[in-house]
């Protein structure tokens, strides 16, 4: 297991950016298109599959989620705790803002809901060459570059 | 393709690339923040491949008739009052790829979904930065034993719930 012990990010964005590509190509996992892999659409669909069953609710869900459960979500955490249990970096470590990273995590999801996407699939969908995916990665990244630029200036000023 | 083995499907590409991602710790906004902090390109090379095999890929495919799925339309169909249409929405239109340029002019493009996805991503971007890594990284910490990050899913987990209970009625504005 020494070879897998860290995997270059490039790695990892050439072997997800295919297994995407060719089981969207392979498989009937459309319509929606792009849609083999989110964290947002895909936590939508599960949990208003979920719901609906459960409580004869009609809430919306993509045509791929009537004929399947998307496990996306779940399959994360369990295929990176087998990947950190592995490798002994499974360690509970103290939240530090309960509520503020529940609150960030309410916003996110609510404004993925919004966009269709997760910044995974953001990213995705900018591959497909679609404009508003395209447009998405513009927002996101001049987000993530103003909101690093404030926290650099803070930082700055705190010393 | 029996929805036993669909399932599997998703449960699989999530178990490969939860794997990968945590061994290879990425994340889809830490490229952009550590180059602009300590100059660290290793995750942004990271975004780019993710970005370039992708482009590549599809536009192989689809030039040999091998995706013929097109690019999610948004924004552009779709009654206010029927979300669900503009989800489905399969016509392949604003394809920007390596072989096939035909782009639309800008001014059809820009609707309240134009708008919404580059104010949404803004904020998106914000968010992910304080909230120290993008969803995919968030669901690795979590797997980690990271508190912050199970308080972060909760909070995922639970918007689905709130939006659709309260918020999904004013969604079909945003399409219109």
């Amino acid at each position: 297991m020494k070879s897998m012990r860290y995997v270059k990010p490039w790695i990892f964005g050439v072997a997800a950016g295919a297994i995407f590509v060719i089981a969207d190509a392979a498989f009937p996992i459309s319509p929606p298109s792009a849609y083999a892999f989110c964290l947002s659409c895909h936590v939508r669909d599960l949990v208003n599959t979920l719901l609906n069953a459960a409580l004869g609710l009609r809430f919306q869900v993509t045509e791929v989620a009537s004929r399947a459960l998307l496990l996306t979500s779940p399959g994360v955490l369990l295929g990176a705790w087998i990947a950190a249990h592995l490798h002994g970096e499974v360690r509970l470590r103290a939240a530090d803002r309960p509520v503020r990273m529940a609150v960030l995590g309410f916003l996110v999801m609510t404004i993925g809901i919004i966009i269709f996407g997760c910044p995974t699939r953001i990213v995705l969908r900018a591959g497909y060459g679609e404009i508003y995916g395209i447009v998405g990665l513009v927002g996101l990244m001049g987000g993530v570059a103003a909101a690093t630029v404030i926290l650099k200036r803070r930082w700055a000023a705190g010393k | 393709m029996s929805s036993m083995l669909l399932s599997l499907l998703f449960l699989g590409i999530g178990l490969a690339v939860g794997f990968l991602a945590q061994r290879s710790r990425m994340c889809f906004v830490a490229g952009l923040r550590d180059w602009i902090l300590v100059k660290d390109t290793e995750l942004l090379v990271g975004l780019f491949s993710f970005l370039a095999t992708v482009w590549l890929l599809t536009s192989v495919l689809t030039a040999l008739g091998l995706l013929h799925h097109g690019v999610p339309e948004y924004g552009t169909a779709g009654d206010a009052s029927d979300p669900p249409t503009v989800l489905a929405g399969q016509a392949s239109v604003a394809r920007l790829s390596v072989l096939q340029a035909s782009v639309p002019p800008l001014a059809a493009l820009v609707n309240r979904f134009f708008l919404a996805s580059l104010v949404g991503g803004f904020l998106v971007g914000m968010f992910s930065v304080v909230a120290g890594g993008c969803v995919l990284r968030q669901h690795v910490l979590c797997a980690q034993g990271d508190r912050g990050a199970i308080w972060y899913l909760a909070g995922f987990y639970g918007a689905v719930v709130v939006f659709y209970v309260l918020l999904s009625r004013f969604l079909g504005w945003v399409y219109s």
